[in-house]
């Protein structure tokens, strides 16, 4: 039984330009002790996944069908009261770009001792205590509980966004894009870090990114995202070196290759579709060099082609089409 | 596909002027879009509209003169009470209210419009100067700018006024113009200092483009936004102002003015004649003229910073 | 606490510069308005000759400018500042009163400002987009643009004996009752009664205006933190509406709002002018206008600074309350 199993989740906002489906039905597993990455280009639906797996949408989004089974309990359905507890005391989140995710007028110390606070029952100053050793665990040193976030720079931001992450013992970490705003020596460490944390922590992680290099060095299972479905999905090493669908191929293609030639890698040619009026059958067949006549007129549903190896393609035999759904997708 | 060069039929390549006029025409037209859906700023609008027009056609609308003594009533010295000929009265000089306020519209519209041109022009010059400078400049500029804006603005105008002796119109209109000047200084100086910072003004620097150059194409564009909606707000508090001032008697004495129609009032006993009218209608008229400016301001303001329309 | 003492010393030298500046800005003013400054401060009575000659020796009229300048600036400083000819009081004591008496008004209107236009600013915010945020704010932007005199002449009518739309309707006195030989602070009863009485319909007629205006910044200064990523991390932290309010949206929305007070400060004391204009409330703004009515030489060379001067302290006061709310400025 997977840690967390995510089926068919559906996200949709209201925009005064019309309705956003930005998840249309995700499916995905987080084994225990294991980093799955969720990869994909901006604005495909990465965060605004994670984001719906703790309730955390803006007041303008919905889940619309779906469920988030998790520790035995349907997170969809779950009431507010029990949401607020499983949140950072069992899932927690780090934010990218930690400069605003830190509440500037309040001590580090105390925002990392915060949920410590409001989920066990301990005394603020073990609470305190706990949280220097937390500074401490991320290679900060304890006596910095009682500064503010700008007297940090940008990695130690990070850290500190950690350290937080890890306060109440939780059981998922979700990373959304924890190293992009840093430059790559500081990457480099954060990434060690966590790397560390996990193992000796036993953490589960979802790692969410749109840049491949980093996904490939931490995550032992990978999802490629593209206007909010999930593309193919795998271990991390199969995926990369064994791409099977064509906007896989398509980005790892567009890593230039050290030992290779010297040639330009090709793009995919065109632009993300809108998730407002998304095209009709297979998301990304206006892009695909594949398509053919099956591909505008359905949509690829996510199958198993090998044991843990999935693909939404209609180029694999096994793929089968996605039924047709009650919220109508742009008309061809 | 690869590496093949993109060449630009000439056909298609343009001048860079009538490339800037393109992108300021298509933002234009997207922010009159954003306006017309805000009903805030239609409402504003209209309200302008609506006083625009009666000002504009004052002389066609209103029955009488603004100091036109009308003939049909009392002998001098007793005004008359709301009839169906005066709906609001006379005041002390037999002249119709109803026509001093259509009037007043063309005195307030044009004093606070061109005081805060005035007011909003000084205070971005010495805004982008004060900004743009830095150094001891830029020390004197805010000091200077600290101190008036410390002095209550009603009492440094007041002085002015006693000084400028309130020989007429542009003497007001001079009067508001320099008291109004400091917030805006503040507000622009401000933005450009925080445009100053970004990147692209030090790569422009690097690639040799002349400090005037730098000014006109990146830093005030980039500032134009902020000071077209402080210029609204500017006109609010200038219209006030000049009412202010008329209340007082400090403006000309030839000069009417909804403030002055209001002192009228009081003077006349409005209230104790039975003609309540007279002191409520030239108010009524300043707080909607200043309540449309804020509505428009407002939602001008939501719609050209960007931080704003997050929410 | 060495950069917080830093900061505040030099907070201080600039508004003790400022207030110089508006010495200086004062006496070219004063200076300049038409008419021989020493006929000005002697009654135009025949009997009065030598009394011109000597007030003209008196300021040092006979002397250069500069000299002249000098003598004020001394005089200024040892606070001698001469006899009010309107009044035939010293001008100190004058001012002094009718500051007591101004600052009484404007201490009940702010106070009752800031405490209800926080309040429903907050309101607006948290209910944002629903009818008590459309009605509040349309109301104070109505009230905030209202010309201040104008505003209290309506509320004197709607007071006063004339106007009873109802039984119970108040009757509220619209002129100060002002007895010449006490001040403000005398805690007589009746005294107290009286002025409290006295002071509804003025203190009213300044909030109304000031209070539309800080719910207005409320508002918006508490939408603006709503959407910062550090709300968006204390809710993921688990921690109910309520405390994510109070521990970090409120504390990041008071430090703008109490910078903008500030700013706003000026206007507010104009429109205390106004008022007691209005009111005939003789404090320092009646005295203002009456002094230069009059051409009270003596009592406008410093009236003017002790207007700005408040100005000045008031906006370090309130410096200082920003520097202790909002950490990072201690830095810049």
């Amino acid at each position: 039984m997977a840690l967390l199993e995510v089926r068919d989740l559906v996200v949709e906002f209201t925009t005064e330009a019309g309705t956003v489906h930005a998840v249309e039905g995700v499916s995905f597993e987080l084994e225990h002790g294991q980093a799955l990455g969720l990869a994909g280009e901006s604005g495909c639906g990465k965060t605004t996944t994670a984001l719906s797996l703790m309730r955390l949408l803006p007041s303008n989004g919905r889940v619309v069908s779906g469920s988030i089974r998790f520790d035995g309990r349907d997170l969809v359905k779950a009431s507010e009261e029990t949401i607020r507890r499983i949140r950072w005391n069992e899932i927690s989140i780090i934010f990218q770009g930690a400069m605003n995710s830190l509440n500037p007028v309040q001590r580090v110390g105390k925002q990392i001792a915060e949920p410590i606070v409001v989920h066990e029952d301990v005394e603020v100053s073990e609470a305190m205590r706990r949280a220097g050793d937390l500074l401490e665990l991320v290679g900060i040193p304890a006596r910095r509980i009682s500064e503010y976030p700008h007297e940090f720079s940008g990695g130690m931001r990070q850290r500190v966004m950690i350290a937080m992450a890890l306060a109440c013992n939780p059981k998922i970490v979700i990373a959304d894009e924890p190293v992009t705003a840093l430059d790559v020596m500081i990457q480099a460490q954060i990434l060690e870090l966590l790397e560390r944390l996990k193992r000796e922590l036993d953490l589960s992680m979802i790692f969410i990114s749109h840049d491949l290099s980093v996904l490939a060095e931490t995550c032992d299972r990978i999802a490629i995202m593209y206007a909010g479905k999930i593309m193919e999905s795998g271990g991390t090493v199969d995926v990369f070196t064994d791409a099977k669908h064509p906007y896989t191929q398509g980005l790892v293609g567009a890593f230039p290759d050290v030992h290779g030639r010297r040639v330009l890698p090709d793009a995919i040619p065109g632009t993300v579709p809108s998730l407002i009026s998304p095209p009709h059958g297979c998301v990304f067949h206006p892009r695909c060099k594949y398509a053919f006549e099956r591909c505008p007129r359905a949509e690829p549903a996510l199958a198993t082609t090998t044991p843990g190896r999935r693909v939404a393609c209609f180029l694999y035999p096994e793929v089968a089409e996605v039924p047709a759904r009650s919220t109508p997708l742009a008309k061809p | 596909m690869g590496t093949a060069d993109v060449v630009l039929p000439a056909s298609r390549v343009v001048p860079p002027w009538r490339a800037s006029l393109t992108v300021a025409a298509r933002r234009l037209e997207d922010v009159w879009a954003q306006i017309r859906r805000s009903r805030t700023a239609m409402v504003g609008l209209g309200i302008l509209v609506f006083f625009a027009l009666m000002a504009t056609f004052a002389p066609l609308l209103a029955p009488y003169g603004p100091m036109e003594r009308t003939p049909n009533c009392n002998a001098l010295g007793q005004l008359c009470p709301p009839s169906n000929e005066h709906p609001l009265g006379t005041s002390f000089n037999n002249e119709d209210v109803v026509s001093q306020v259509i009037w007043g519209s063309q005195v307030s519209l044009f004093v606070g419009v061109v005081s805060a041109a005035v007011a909003s022009v000084v205070g971005t010059a010495v805004g982008l100067i004060s900004g743009f400078a830095g150094g001891w400049i830029d020390e004197v500029m805010m000091r200077f700018n600290d101190i008036v804006l410390s002095v209550p603005w009603l009492v440094l105008m007041i002085v002015i006024a006693g000084i400028v002796g309130i020989i007429d119109l542009w003497g007001i209109i001079a009067v508001i113009g320099l008291t109004g000047w400091s917030l805006t200084a503040r507000v622009i100086r401000a933005q450009v200092l925080s445009v100053k910072e970004r990147m692209f003004v030090e790569r422009a620097r690097m690639v040799g483009s002349s400090n005037w150059h730098i000014l006109w194409r990146h830093i005030f564009p980039n500032a134009f936004p902020l000071i077209f909606a402080n210029t609204i707000l500017t006109v609010a508090i200038s219209i006030i102002s000049e009412a202010v001032l008329a209340f007082l008697r400090l403006s000309p004495p030839s000069v009417i003015s909804w403030g002055r129609v209001i002192n009228d009032a009081i003077q006349g006993g409005a209230l104790i004649n039975n003609n309540a009218g007279w002191l409520i209608a030239p108010g009524l008229c300043i707080v909607f003229l200043v309540f449309g400016f804020y509505l428009y301001g407002y939602a001008l303001d939501e719609i050209l910073n960007p931080r704003l329309r997050r929410r | 606490m060495g950069k917080l003492l830093r900061v505040a010393i030099q907070r201080t030298v600039n508004a003790i510069i400022t207030i110089f500046g508006i010495i200086v800005l004062n006496y070219l003013l004063v200076r300049l308005m038409p008419g021989n400054p020493a006929l000005s401060i002697t009654p135009r009575d025949p009997r009065y000759g030598d009394l011109i000659n000597y007030n003209f020796r008196l300021f040092g009229l006979d002397r250069s400018p500069g000299e002249q300048f000098l003598i004020y600036l001394q005089r200024t400083i040892t606070l001698d500042w001469g006899v009010s000819y309107r009044w035939n009081a010293p001008v100190l004591d004058i001012l002094l009163r009718d500051l007591s008496w101004t600052l009484l008004l404007v201490g009940v209107s702010t106070i009752f400002t800031i405490v209800i236009g926080m309040v429903v600013g907050s309101y607006a915010a948290w209910k944002r987009g629903k009818p008590f945020d459309f009605m509040s704010t349309g109301l104070s932007i109505f009230l905030y643009g209202m010309p201040i005199f104008w505003l209290g002449l309506m509320l004197q009518a709607a007071f006063s004996p004339s106007f009873r739309p109802f039984s119970w309707w108040p009757t509220l006195p619209n002129k100060f009752y002002y007895d010449d030989r006490l001040g403000a602070w005398i805690w007589d009863w009746a005294h107290v009664s009286s002025t409290m009485l006295h002071l509804i319909l003025p203190a009213l007629t300044l909030s109304l205006g000031s209070l539309a205006g800080i719910s207005l910044v409320m508002r918006s200064s508490l939408m603006d933190v709503m959407t910062e990523d550090f709300v968006l991390t204390a809710r993921a932290k688990g921690l109910t509406e309520r405390a994510v309010l109070r521990r970090h949206i409120f504390p990041n929305g008071l430090p703008p709002m109490v910078s903008l007070i500030a700013l706003d400060l000026a206007f507010i004391i104009g429109g205390a002018y106004q008022v007691e204009v209005i009111f005939s409330y003789q404090g320092i703004g009646y005295r203002t206008i009456a002094a230069i009515n009059d051409l009270d030489y003596p009592l406008l060379q410093f009236i003017i600074v002790i207007g700005g001067a408040a100005v000045v302290i008031a906006n370090l006061i309130s410096d200082f309350i920003l520097l202790k709310l909002d950490p990072r400025i201690r830095i810049a």
